[in-house]
């Protein structure tokens, strides 16, 4: 494979020598910027999120497919959804999900003792969501992970977790195999067969 | 309003304006009458005066008569024709000059006292022998008939009346009143348009709260926000440095950058006692010259551009020994780049002045400004000289593109270890010779405090258009920013409002001309104040122009920048003075030529007229007619 030089040659020209006509475009450039930022409407060609402004909603900037911080979500009866099948924990590549599982009390599923977020570690890459098998485990509070004084505050526990979340549209356990023909009834947003 | 409405608006603006001048105007049914004036119509003398041309002028619409010149009054003995003044007939504008001259021995001494003269009550103060005396006279003359009195006024003025005060108060006036708030704003604003031009915010979050409502400004309260910051941080010196030229560094740099402000002129002259009449050019050229006013200059002297090389190159030790103070490496490269490039910048700037020289024929700035206004504006009689000096002084002012001795991004330069106010000193200082550039090139070539085509005189707008299309068109102007700052945002609105405000005064001062043909005759503080506006404006301008520059532009690498000195500009001056002297010889040839196009004398200005209007008193002499740049 050859490679292609392109030869530029390193000869003045006049007009360059001159300086006065490449300043002068220069100038128009910049003097564009200056004036169309200055005096239209708005802001001009200024991107900047002026976040912390009273004024200013910054979630209107974020991403469409924002994540936030996480959120445990509910059974009907207010308990958690979690059966502690340690998917999320196991898939998390920081390593920042600490589930201590126990007896849910009743027929077949265990719940978890404790379920702890360290998000200081974690990197909001949105595994745990994607292996969680009974929507438990969400990521679309929008909320940025506010600021705390100590690391130890940056801990989440189950307690902090599920204020953020709500109850799920999911059956839980699943449906089985017709769940075809019964999603549809459980979920109104559900599109169908 | 949406575009069609203001459209609509404008077009009926200039039907209306296009409109009136087909309607009558009731006043041209008056005929005015034969009527003259005197230019100046005071005439004042001092001890050290010689000669003064006194213009009778025909402002009527008929021919007049003049002569039966005689000088009456209580000291009419001092007072004498240079040259018999001889009887004429003077056609409707055209002028004659009497020549009168003051013999100020006769007014030594307290004088006797008049026969029949009421005593006063209150005895005039005592005066000696050597002293002189307050003289009144007044030159008589008949006009068509009628007498016309002229009043003539002899008086010695105080040294501190006539130096000290007025210069203290101009002192005042240009350095509290504009240098030192335009520098400051300059800091933000160098701030604001970089930011601006990189589509950034730039300093927007230092507030106040006035009564409830918090103010920001556009940041312009960065501008306090920095002093303070400036006047409380610690006040650092190195230990191995230089304590006393340490010390001495920063004042070096900003007292020269003040000093030189002196022999700017930011308007033409103004006289004291008749500041609401209307004057003639006369009338100001004499308060120029110190009698009965005193120019808008803090120092008038005649070696004015000399003067400022002189004392702008001491701000070339300030740097230099801030560096070698400062016992720092880095500091000590940076002060000797700053003394290399502002000697290699001096000889520049100093060749490219010539040229304007040998055009105007004078060093000093009120002067070399009256003869742009004679001829043309600099930039017009010499581009080359305005692109060179520009590009020398922003050289001179050790920014961007030339800031080799800063050189932020290597090392930091020759203030490295300055810090708080001292580092403030610098820093302010750099920006006053910003605005002192702005002011030079303004005087040089850019007409000084003049508007364009002569649009005012000495006694207002050349013609009723001229006002409306000046307060039109600011009006218009300040009237849009304010509706643009309105909609900007909402701290805007208060500030919009104020400039929406003096936006429509100004208009309809415009309309208020349209429909009365106002604005010819203004009285002289008015004229002063459009004066001062326009050169403040005009100033203003070229430092925008400067940070543009400086934010458009990198830094040169420094044998470039030699380069560019040694071997660009200072040939170019060199060919520029050249080219220039060998116009000026040409065209000072061709108008020596008697059968010469008269309208070339014009064009090479003051030269030919330098002499003043005549010599012989009963001739109409024309008078070099008004350029238009």
């Amino acid at each position: 494979m050859t490679i292609g030089v392109k030869k530029v040659s390193l000869e003045r020209t006049a007009r360059e020598q001159i300086y006065l006509p490449a300043i002068l475009e220069g100038l128009l450039t910049t003097a564009r910027h200056f004036f169309k930022n200055t005096f239209s409407q708005g802001m001009g060609d200024i991107d900047t999120i002026r976040y912390g402004e009273p004024e200013v909603d910054v979630k209107t900037y974020y991403p469409e497919r924002y994540r936030g911080v996480h959120r445990l979500m509910l059974r009907e009866d207010g308990s958690v959804r979690c059966v502690a099948c340690m998917c999320c924990s196991t898939v998390c590549p920081a390593k920042c999900i600490y589930i201590v599982a126990e007896d849910r009390g009743d027929d077949h599923e265990k719940a978890p003792k404790s379920f702890v977020i360290d998000e200081l570690k974690c990197v909001v890459c949105g595994l745990c969501v994607e292996a969680c098998p009974c929507d438990a485990i969400r990521m679309d509070s929008r909320k940025h992970m506010f600021p705390t004084e100590t690391r130890e505050d940056a801990v989440l526990g189950k307690i902090e977790l599920m204020k953020l979340g709500g109850p799920s549209v999911a059956v839980q356990g699943g449906v089985g195999p017709d769940y075809r023909a019964v999603a549809p009834q459980a979920d109104p947003r559900f599109p169908g067969p | 309003m949406n575009a069609t409405h203001s459209l609509r608006l404008l077009a009926l603006f200039v039907l209306v304006w296009l409109g009136l001048p087909g309607c009558k105007d009731p006043r041209s049914a008056v005929v005015k009458d034969a009527s003259i004036r005197a230019e100046p119509a005071e005439v004042v003398f001092h001890p050290e005066t010689g000669a003064v041309a006194v213009d009778i002028v025909n402002t009527g619409e008929r021919p007049l008569a003049v002569g039966e010149f005689k000088i009456e009054g209580p000291d009419w003995t001092a007072f004498d024709f240079v040259e018999p003044a001889s009887a004429t007939v003077l056609q409707p504008g055209e002028r004659t000059t009497v020549r009168i001259a003051v013999e100020a021995a006769a007014l030594r001494g307290p004088g006797e006292p008049m026969r029949g003269a009421v005593v006063e009550a209150e005895p005039a103060a005592e005066i000696g022998p050597d002293e002189y005396r307050d003289g009144l006279a007044r030159l008589q003359l008949s006009a068509g008939g009628t007498p016309v009195a002229v009043p003539l006024v002899f008086e010695d003025p105080s040294w501190l009346g006539q130096y000290v005060l007025p210069a203290l108060v101009k002192v005042l006036l240009l350095v509290m009143a504009f240098i030192m708030p335009l520098a400051s704003l300059l800091t933000w604003m160098e701030r604001k348009q970089s930011a601006m031009m990189q589509d950034r915010l730039g300093p927007n979050m230092a507030r106040i709260a006035v009564g409830g409502v918090t103010l920001r400004l556009w940041g312009l309260l960065h501008i306090a926000t920095d002093g303070l910051k400036m006047l409380f941080k610690e006040d650092f010196i190195p230990r191995r440095a230089h304590r006393a030229l340490y010390n001495l560094a920063p004042l070096l740099a900003i007292v020269p950058a003040l000093a030189v402000f002196a022999i700017v002129p930011f308007g033409d002259a103004l006289c004291y006692g008749r500041s609401f009449d209307v004057l003639a050019q006369a009338d100001v050229d004499q308060c120029a010259a110190g009698r009965g006013g005193t120019p808008l200059q803090v120092a008038q002297i005649d070696v004015g551009l000399l003067y400022y090389f002189a004392i702008a190159s001491i701000a070339t030790y300030g740097t230099t020994l801030a560096g070698w103070s400062s016992y720092n490496k880095w500091a000590i490269l940076g002060s000797l780049r700053a003394s290399a490039q502002m000697i290699s910048y001096e000889v520049a700037i100093g060749l490219t002045i010539v040229g304007a020289l040998l055009v105007y024929g004078t060093l000093e700035p009120h002067a070399l400004v009256k003869a742009q206004l004679v001829t043309h504006w600099g930039i017009l009689l010499q581009p080359i000289a305005f692109v060179l000096f520009f590009t020398a002084a922003i050289a001179e002012t050790k920014r961007a593109p030339f800031d080799c001795p800063e050189g932020e991004s290597e090392i930091i330069g020759y203030f490295v270890e300055y810090s708080g106010m001292r580092f403030g000193l610098f820093y302010l200082g750099e920006f006053i010779e910003v605005v002192f550039v702005s002011a030079l090139v303004t005087t040089l070539f850019l007409g000084g405090w003049a508007l364009p085509f002569g649009m005012l005189g000495a006694s207002g707008f050349a013609t009723p258009l001229m006002a409306q299309l000046i307060f039109g068109g600011a009006g218009l102007l300040i009237a849009v920013t304010g509706v643009a700052a309105w909609r900007a945002s909402k701290h805007g609105e208060t500030f919009g409002a104020v400039l929406i405000l003096v936006g429509v005064v100004h208009l309809t001062f415009a309309v208020w001309s349209l429909f009365t043909g106002w604005g010819t005759e203004l009285p002289h503080v008015v004229v002063v104040l459009v004066g001062m506006v326009t050169w403040g404006v005009k100033v203003l301008s070229l430092c925008w122009l400067q940070l543009l520059v400086r934010w458009t532009l990198p830094r040169f690498r420094y044998d470039q920048l030699m380069s560019l000195g040694w071997k660009g500009l200072l040939p170019l001056s060199i060919a520029n003075i050249v080219l220039t002297a060998v116009v000026v010889y040409a065209m000072t040839r061709t108008s020596a030529d008697p059968s010469a196009d008269e309208g070339r004398k014009a064009d090479i200005g003051v030269k030919s007229d330098a002499e003043g209007p005549g010599k012989s008193s009963g001739k109409p002499v024309a008078k070099p007619e008004r350029g238009t740049p």
